[in-house]
């Protein structure tokens, strides 16, 4: 259930490392198809480094800057003069990523979303946050299938991280729940990867 | 005080009461003018500040509840795009597609397209009565919305148009037959599908000619079911003015102000005045207003065609600019709010006219206190003056009653203060006037009394010879000449013959001109210095001094004597003529001096006859004898007798007229006394026993008089032989010389048996003695008695009977003399001293 295409994969973390188009992906894909990378570790890479550049600009830009009084970071960051939430950030990068027609995608989900679009769309989704909620440590991963289009789904727990998570996500006035704590799990990230 | 100058003066002074109310009005409206400006620059400023935050707070909320009014629709929206039926419908039709050819896909398009544009019943059907399009007609009606979540009547009235269409852009389902079929190449689909990964879409107002009116559309990707790729779009086109005015239009303030909802361009999506579709009036406003950030602004013009000042709230609206036409920085919304200048500047305006009218009142209650406050001042100040002006003329009797508790009244207090010791010191002066003018005229009356018991005329002339006044004697002596008139010329009153009336005017002019003294002191020496006339002594000058000073009117003779009399302050000079009727005093004189003459002369014959009668008789009897007498030796002793005799006779005669005869020589001289009365003492002491007979002399030395050293010698023989005669020979004789000042005094005191009194006042006549027949002559004391009175000198003689006589001589001294003129003094001393003493 959980096998992956391995030359798939490989062409995905080839195109998010690269940020090349299209093109060059097929002869990325040609080149690699004796190599097989299961889409459990290409969805680990890819959360890694999502993670680690999220967390970087939480802690490193905003965090710090913030602290310092130098900015701050606001929803309506462009008509403030301030930074984009960390979540925005994500969400930012992950508009950039499909856009560049990889295939790959990831966004932010989560049970309490503040915007409905953000909400889990999948069965999958929805019971891998639930069962995130209670156990972080692990993703949910799974196929789904979209008509016939077959698609690999890697769910990891999205934590509060930093201050700037929770107060923002418990003052919304959209947020439905307003009572997260430091390390909360507050959503997911899932990461989606085309099985075809 | 200058007339002319006065009306000049008065036209451009200024009292002390407007000056006060000009004073009081410049206090009080020159910071009303100023505080009204200021207050009207910081009101202006602080409304400015004040509206504009405002606004801007208003721009913010306006452009949030656009963003929620936004958000729900897409909310709505997004709903029906999640609808899993419409999603599954449109993945097979995805799907279909994926197996379809391009050319079976093209085909099927065309036809399609043909039964849609010709309305082909059956086409339409498959559009508008579609599994999908009944879906959306159930969410359009709200029947698959929650209870609460029911769709609001506007929104389901401004939703003109809502369709779905599939990847490629074909329409799929419309609840009404408007929308074209292909969409695709629409900026809304390409936006809003983006490429597969789907996203909100907002288009810009614009005019829809399928609707006719200036609508906003929402496009939102339908995704897959796991929301992977858009595999559909959903378009909703809204008309922007019927979506947005129920909640902007509300938004009112005042007359005018109102909230309005434009794009990037400026054109208005939803204005309450302005109609949808309008790009404001002033393009340079529009990048003033659009920033993405709120704030305010004061602007040249307020966008609705007025050019006036304004102030404009603006906003972002934040959310749903995110989605105008795909992202942010294609495209934004903005609320702006505005309000019309003149009402937003109307409280101001409304303010400064009060506070103008305020002011007015208060320059008008300004001035009238200024009035009430000047008149309260300068009503004292004027009383003041008055009482000031009065006091000068020393008409002020009733004190000033000045009540106002402050230094006016103080000041006033002074006043009366000053009025009343003004009023005492001029009382004082008036009395001590009154007095004086009574002393002066009891004086003037008492010296008319004085001047009219005057027994002489007196006349008193001005400069110009005109008499002021005479006196009442005067009056009557020359009534006849007057004739009532007093006032006359001197000359005219005084008849006298050309000769004298020309002396009287040279005299007149010399008085006058001052030299009064000279002539009145001419007339007091010539009258001190006429000399003792002996009554035997034949005048020699009849045309004397004194004759001068006499004039004869009518058949009276006038002694007169001029007087100068200073005019002081009040008048010039006068000269003063006072006569003194001498008719009967020169007649008694003449008959006194006839009678002197007679007194003298009988007392002298008698004298001489008594002192020549007696050797006269002898010798006449011893001639008898010689005749009768035969002896010769008898004969010879008569004769002898009768020379001694006629020796006798000599000596008495030469004795008398030596008295005469020695005045003739006047060739006076410095001379020592103490020189000559030691000489004289000499020549009478010769015979004296020196033990019986003492001299004691206390002379002061070097005393010298002018005399003639003879004379003044024989003056002390004379005296000191009275002396030596009185003591007969035994006694004291005591000499003394004393100096005073003016003077030396010689006193020759003997220690005889005195003179009785009655004696005394007859020392001095000729002849008179009281020594036996033949001792002495009896003109021994009236020689020395007229000699020192020539020299100028006195003789006195003191005696007490029984206690000596003491003769004191006083004379004239001449200053102690300097050596040289002592040498000639000594010398005269020694020359007079070689002649033999002829007593």
């Amino acid at each position: 259930m959980q096998r992956i295409n391995g030359s798939l994969c490989a062409t995905a973390l080839v195109l998010l490392m690269s940020g090349l188009g299209g093109p060059d992906a097929l002869s990325a894909k040609e080149r690699s198809a004796s190599a097989g990378i299961p889409p459990e570790k290409v969805a680990a890479y890819l959360y890694a480094v999502i993670k680690a550049d999220r967390t970087v600009y939480t802690t490193e830009i905003v965090d710090r800057l913030q602290g310092k009084g130098i900015i701050m970071a606001s929803e309506h960051w462009e008509q403030e003069n301030a930074l984009m939430l960390p979540a925005q950030f994500l969400h930012h990068s992950s508009k950039l990523v499909a856009e560049s027609g990889s295939g790959i995608r990831y966004r932010l989900i989560s049970l309490w979303p503040i915007y409905r679009r953000n909400a889990p769309a999948s069965d999958l989704e929805r019971s891998a946050l639930e069962s995130l909620s209670k156990n972080p440590d692990w993703p949910v991963t799974g196929i789904v299938t979209s008509g016939r289009k077959q698609y690999f789904q890697a769910i990891y727990p999205d934590l509060a991280i930093s201050q700037v998570c929770i107060g923002c996500h418990n003052s919304h006035r959209l947020s439905p729940k307003r009572d997260f704590k430091l390390n909360d799990v507050m959503g997911g990230i899932a990461i989606t990867i085309p099985l075809e | 005080m200058n007339p002319a100058r006065a009306p000049s003066h008065a036209a451009t002074r200024w009292g002390l009461q407007p000056k006060l109310i000009l004073a009081m009005l410049l206090v009080g409206v020159v910071p009303l003018i100023v505080g009204l400006s200021l207050a009207f620059w910081q009101g202006s400023r602080e409304i400015q500040t004040v509206n504009g935050e405002n606004f801007k707070a208003l721009a913010e909320e306006a452009a949030r509840k656009v963003d929620l009014l936004m958000s729900d629709e897409v909310a709505r929206t997004s709903r029906i795009a999640a609808d899993p039926a419409i999603i599954r419908e449109l993945e097979q039709r995805r799907d279909a597609l994926l197996d379809m050819t391009e050319d079976e896909r093209r085909r099927a398009m065309d036809r399609l397209q043909k039964g849609w544009e010709a309305k082909e019943p059956a086409t339409v059907q498959t559009i508008t009565g579609s599994h999908m399009a009944g879906l959306l007609q159930e969410y359009f009606s709200g029947a698959k919305s929650e209870a609460d979540q029911l769709i609001p009547q506007v929104v389901r009235s401004a939703t003109k148009l809502l369709y779905i269409t599939d990847l490629e852009g074909h329409l799929v389902a419309s609840l009404t037959a408007q929308p074209p079929l292909a969409n695709k190449n629409q900026a809304w689909w390409t936006g809003a599908f983006h490429q597969g990964i789907g996203q909100l879409f907002i288009e810009d107002v614009h005019f829809d000619e399928r609707v006719q009116t200036y609508v906003i559309s929402i496009s939102l990707p339908i995704m897959d079911r796991i929301r992977y790729e858009a595999i559909g779009v959903i378009h909703r086109v809204i008309d922007a003015k019927e979506f947005f005015s129920p909640s902007l239009a509300p938004i009112r303030f005042g007359k005018t102000g109102h909230v309005m909802l434009i794009d990037h361009r400026g054109i208005v999506v939803n204005c309450p005045i302005l109609p949808t579709g309008l790009p404001l009036s002033d393009a340079q406003l529009i990048p003033l207003v659009t920033p993405l950030h709120p704030g305010w602004v004061s602007a040249p013009s307020d966008g609705h065609g007025g050019t006036s000042t304004s102030i404009i709230g603006f906003a972002p609206v934040p959310e749903t600019s995110r989605a105008t036409n795909g992202t942010l920085d294609k495209g934004s919304w903005h609320s702006f709010v505005w309000q019309a200048s003149d009402e937003l500047f109307a409280p101001i305006w409304h303010f400064l006219t009060w506070m103008a009218l305020f002011s007015l009142v208060s320059v008008g209650l300004m001035a009238a206190l200024g009035y009430l406050a000047a008149n309260r001042i300068v009503t004292p100040v004027r009383r003041l003056q008055a009482a000031a002006q009065l006091i000068g003329r020393g008409e002020l009797h009733e004190p000033i009653d000045i009540r106002t508790g402050d230094e006016i009244q103080d000041l006033a207090d002074e006043f009366n203060r000053m009025n009343r010791q003004l009023e005492a010191a001029f009382a004082g002066l008036t009395d001590q006037v009154t007095i004086k003018t009574q002393q002066v005229e009891s004086l003037l009356h008492s010296t008319d009394q004085i001047l009219d018991a005057v027994p002489t005329p007196i006349v008193m002339v001005d400069h110009n010879e005109q008499v002021r006044y005479i006196n009442r004697v005067g009056r009557d002596s020359f009534e006849t000449i007057l004739n009532g008139s007093r006032d006359v010329p001197l000359f005219d009153l005084l008849p006298v013959d050309t000769a004298t009336r020309e002396r009287l005017r040279t005299e007149f002019t010399c008085v006058r001109s001052g030299e009064n003294a000279v002539v009145a002191a001419a007339t007091e020496e010539a009258a001190v210095l006429s000399p003792i006339r002996d009554p035997l002594t034949p005048a020699t000058d009849k045309a004397d001094a004194s004759s001068q000073q006499e004039i004869q009117i009518g058949p009276r003779q006038y002694h007169y004597q001029w007087f100068h009399l200073a005019g002081g302050n009040q008048g010039g000079d006068r000269i003063g003529l006072i006569f003194r009727d001498t008719t009967d005093d020169s007649r008694l004189q003449e008959q006194l001096i006839q009678a002197e003459k007679s007194g003298s002369l009988g007392t002298l014959t008698a004298g001489i006859g008594h002192e020549l009668n007696n050797p006269l008789f002898g010798i006449l009897g011893l001639g008898e004898a010689i005749e009768e007498e035969a002896n010769l030796d008898r004969a010879k002793s008569y004769a002898r007798d009768i020379v001694q005799h006629g020796r006798r006779m000599a000596a008495t005669i030469r004795d008398f007229t030596g008295v005469t005869s020695r005045e003739s020589s006047d060739q006076r001289q410095p001379v020592h006394l103490e020189q000559e009365l030691d000489q004289a003492l000499e020549t009478l002491t010769g015979s004296l026993n020196p033990s019986e007979f003492m001299i004691e002399k206390t002379y002061a030395g070097d005393s010298c008089v002018l005399a003639l050293p003879d004379q003044l010698r024989q003056a002390f023989t004379n005296v000191m032989m009275n002396a030596i005669q009185a003591m007969k020979g035994r006694g004291t004789l005591r000499l003394a010389t004393a100096r005073t000042d003016s003077s030396i005094v010689v006193t020759i005191a003997d220690s005889g048996p005195g003179i009785p009194k009655q004696y005394l006042s007859k020392l001095f006549d000729p002849f008179f003695t009281t020594k036996e027949q033949g001792e002495g002559s009896g003109l021994g004391l009236t020689v020395a008695h007229r000699i020192i009175k020539k020299f100028g000198g006195e003789i006195r003689i003191e005696s007490q009977e029984g206690s000596g006589t003491t003769c004191l001589i006083t004379l004239p001294a001449i200053p102690l003399l300097l050596p040289p003129q002592e040498a000639s003094c000594s010398e005269s001393t020694a020359r007079s001293a070689q002649q033999p003493s002829s007593s």
